[in-house]
């Protein structure tokens, strides 16, 4: 993330200022190394570069308007404020310690610190327990170390006691410091660039004081002037980023993820006051007792409540998902339950269709039969001719009825899983064929139809010559409703590997694929026989798939829309009779 | 045939008992009715009937008992015996005959197809 910020530095367009300020920096302190040490010229260059980032600071808030610029006009103020302190300590190289420079030194600390705080708290930081604890883990190693290499032998070592007290309040000043940068480096705000630089340059400023504060002498125009005019260069070019903006925006969705390098500092932090007690004993020095006791404490403490939060947020969790599992089962149970009560109301209405037809067959024979005797030659007297017409009426109508309670009676004893028992025997199927076209002969005459069963010669298969007659019955009755007056109906019987082949084709009206697809399915009916208003029960190629299932066989069918359909019923040479429900299903 | 055969009619629903009879007097049989299954039996025991028509579904003893009691008497043992039923599943087919009926009649059924039943096994 780091470094794909810094590449973008130098590909990105809106990064182009930034990384010319960068650049032109770190052009003028080459340029002040070329330069005598402590020569004016280097007191010019330093001086001209806070100055210059203070000046970029300064544009870039009214530039970019961020919302929230008092972040960046305290790091604006805490760079002038050190921008100030070099120029009196360069008008006056020999000026007393402590001076007025050291004020100035010593007031830009609180005002960077704050300003980078400001930046936490806006991105919401505080919020964290995470963040404010491990910020305030390194914040107390930090200044443990700080206190007891840097400030304790300040304050007792030679000088004044005013210069005492003033040299060891920068390294106070660098704790106070590193409290911002390690709240901001682990607070949620954009890891965008302005993010980076503005780390860097803190990061700079506090590893040159370090630097400084532990060789414990300085020299103008020595290395360490190097961190401190980078740490002015970064400040400016984090303002002249356009990203400087979005810095004090909450990133609500952003999760602090427990990365390698950050359980590597927290160790390490932990670590430091016994790391601090063992190099002051090998060195042979007094022992730091109060204060390492004291950073010890409060780094434990910090480190159980971070612990604790952690464990909070587990067991949040734990319930959590402990809630999800109990509704992913509630919602289970409930589904089986309605499942069960589909499986039953499912059962009930196979009961019910099985005693209606049975029901009905009861009056259907007393219909069909007393028409039968009224119909009667022998009666006496004979029936005149427009009786006789209305009662065959009656007939065909009776007939029509028996035929579609036998079929809702045969797919009720399907639904209610009772399956099919074939009386397998071997047959021809081409003299099947062509005994049910003569069958229905008479009713393809009513509409002019062509009907005619082909064969090249006897297709010999397993299967139940009374079932292979409805099957075929049906599809002919079906072939004969739905083509127009003068097409044609065709049934074709053909030997296939391993068994037989029948097809129904006609030139009727057809249908869609999509419902060619869910043709046998019952109840289905096609939207062509709903609008023309053929009479049906959309249970014929239903029963015609069960039968050739239950065959071991299979039935299909291709159609077009006009052009007519092909039903292809294949059948094995033996019927391998399988249980019904599962493959009739719909 | 001199003697016109006697034949045994049982159904609880008057309209097919009348149906059947109707069309087994036109064809010349002598047709005794009976409308239920203990009535048949009676019947079937005392008078002998060559042939028995009998509904399965029937208030007290059924169809099948009926036959299984015919058949297991030595005096109706050979009987024929016509099963009628509204039950059209190969299972009851299957029980109607190892309860030892000759013939098997779905309802509805055509009046003529059964009288031609009845003269077949009549006939045998």
């Amino acid at each position: 993330m780091r470094f794909a910020g810094v590449s973008r530095l130098t590909i990105n367009p809106e990064s182009r200022l930034a990384a010319a300020f960068v650049a032109g920096g770190v052009v003028l302190i080459a340029v002040y190394f070329a330069f005598p040490a402590g020569g004016d010229a280097q007191s010019a260059i330093y001086d001209t570069l806070g100055v210059l980032s203070v000046l970029a600071i300064l544009w870039a808030i009214r530039h970019y308007r961020p919302e929230t610029p008092l972040p960046w006009i305290l790091f604006a103020l805490g760079n002038l404020s050190f921008v100030v302190g070099d120029i009196i300590f360069d008008v006056n190289p020999d000026i007393s310690s402590p001076s007025v420079a050291d004020g100035f030194y010593l007031a830009g600390y609180p005002l960077i610190a704050a300003g980078l705080i400001l930046l936490f708290v806006h991105a919401g930081g505080h919020h964290r327990r995470a963040a404010v604890a491990e910020a305030g883990i390194a914040t107390f190693a930090f200044a443990l170390i700080q206190w007891t290499f840097v400030m304790h032998p300040a304050l007792t070592g030679s000088g004044t006691y005013a210069s005492r007290v003033v040299a060891a309040t920068y390294p106070a000043g660098d704790v106070v410091l590193l409290a911002g940068f390690a709240g901001f480096l682990v607070s949620p705000a954009w890891r965008k660039p302005a993010f980076w630089l503005l780390l860097a340059a803190v990061a700079s400023l506090l590893i040159g004081d370090e630097i400084n504060g532990l060789a414990n002498s300085y020299t103008a125009g020595s290395g360490v002037d190097a961190t401190w005019m980078l740490s002015y260069v970064l400040f400016g070019a984090a303002a002249l980023h356009p990203s400087m903006r979005e810095l004090a925006e909450p990133r609500r969705a952003a999760r602090l993820r427990v990365s390698t390098w950050r359980i590597v500092l927290l160790t390490a932090a932990m670590l430091s006051p016994a790391a601090v007690l063992l190099i002051q004993y090998t060195r042979g020095e007094n022992l730091e007792i109060p204060a390492v006791v004291t950073a010890e404490v409060a780094i434990s403490l910090l480190v159980m409540w971070r612990l604790t939060g952690i464990v909070r947020a587990l067991e949040r969790l734990r319930m959590r998902e402990r809630q999800a599992r109990a509704e992913a089962e509630a919602a289970r149970e409930q589904l089986s339950q309605q499942n069960e009560l589909l499986l039953e109301a499912d059962r009930l209405k196979d009961e019910f269709v099985a005693l209606i037809s049975h029901d009905l067959r009861t009056p259907l024979t007393s219909i069909v039969g007393y028409t039968e005797l009224a119909l009667d030659d022998e009666m006496e007297p004979p029936l005149d001719e427009e009786r006789r017409s209305y009662l065959e009426v009656v007939a065909r109508g009776s007939e029509r009825l028996l035929r579609l309670v036998d079929d809702l009676l045969f797919v009720a004893r399907l639904q209610a899983g009772k399956g099919l028992q074939l009386e397998l025997k071997e047959l021809d199927l081409a003299a099947v064929a062509a005994q049910v076209v003569d069958e229905a002969q008479p009713r393809a005459a009513t509409k002019s139809l062509t009907l005619r069963a082909v064969a090249d010669g006897p297709v010999i298969v397993e299967a139940d010559k009374g079932r292979l007659f409805q099957l075929l019955e049906n599809l002919i009755s079906n072939a004969i409703k739905f083509t127009p007056k003068d097409g044609t109906v065709e049934v074709r019987a053909s030997v296939a590997r391993d068994g037989g082949v029948l097809e129904v084709s006609d030139t009727g009206v057809g249908v869609t694929p999509r419902e060619a697809d869910r043709m046998f399915e019952r109840f289905f009916r096609a939207s062509s026989a709903v609008t023309n208003q053929v009479p049906g029960t959309g249970l014929g190629l239903y029963i015609a798939r069960a039968i050739a299932e239950a065959h071991g066989g299979r039935i299909s069918a291709t159609s077009d829309v006009g052009q007519g359909t092909t039903f292809r019923i294949e059948l094995p040479a033996h019927a391998t009779p399988q249980q019904a429900d599962g493959v009739l299903v719909a | 045939m001199s003697e016109p055969l006697v034949v045994l009619v049982a159904d609880d629903d008057d309209d097919i008992l009348l149906l059947v009879t109707t069309r087994l007097r036109r064809d010349g049989f002598t047709v005794i009715q009976a409308r239920d299954g203990d009535e048949a039996l009676d019947v079937a025991l005392e008078r002998r009937p060559a042939i028995a028509v009998l509904d399965i579904g029937m208030p007290g003893l059924d169809g099948l008992d009926v036959v299984r009691a015919i058949r297991a008497d030595d005096a109706t043992k050979d009987m024929r015996v016509i099963l009628l039923t509204a039950k059209a599943q190969e299972s009851d087919v299957r029980r109607g005959f190892e309860a030892g009926a000759d013939a098997y009649v779905k309802k509805p059924f055509s009046p003529a197809d059964l009288s031609a039943r009845v003269k077949e096994l009549a006939g045998s």
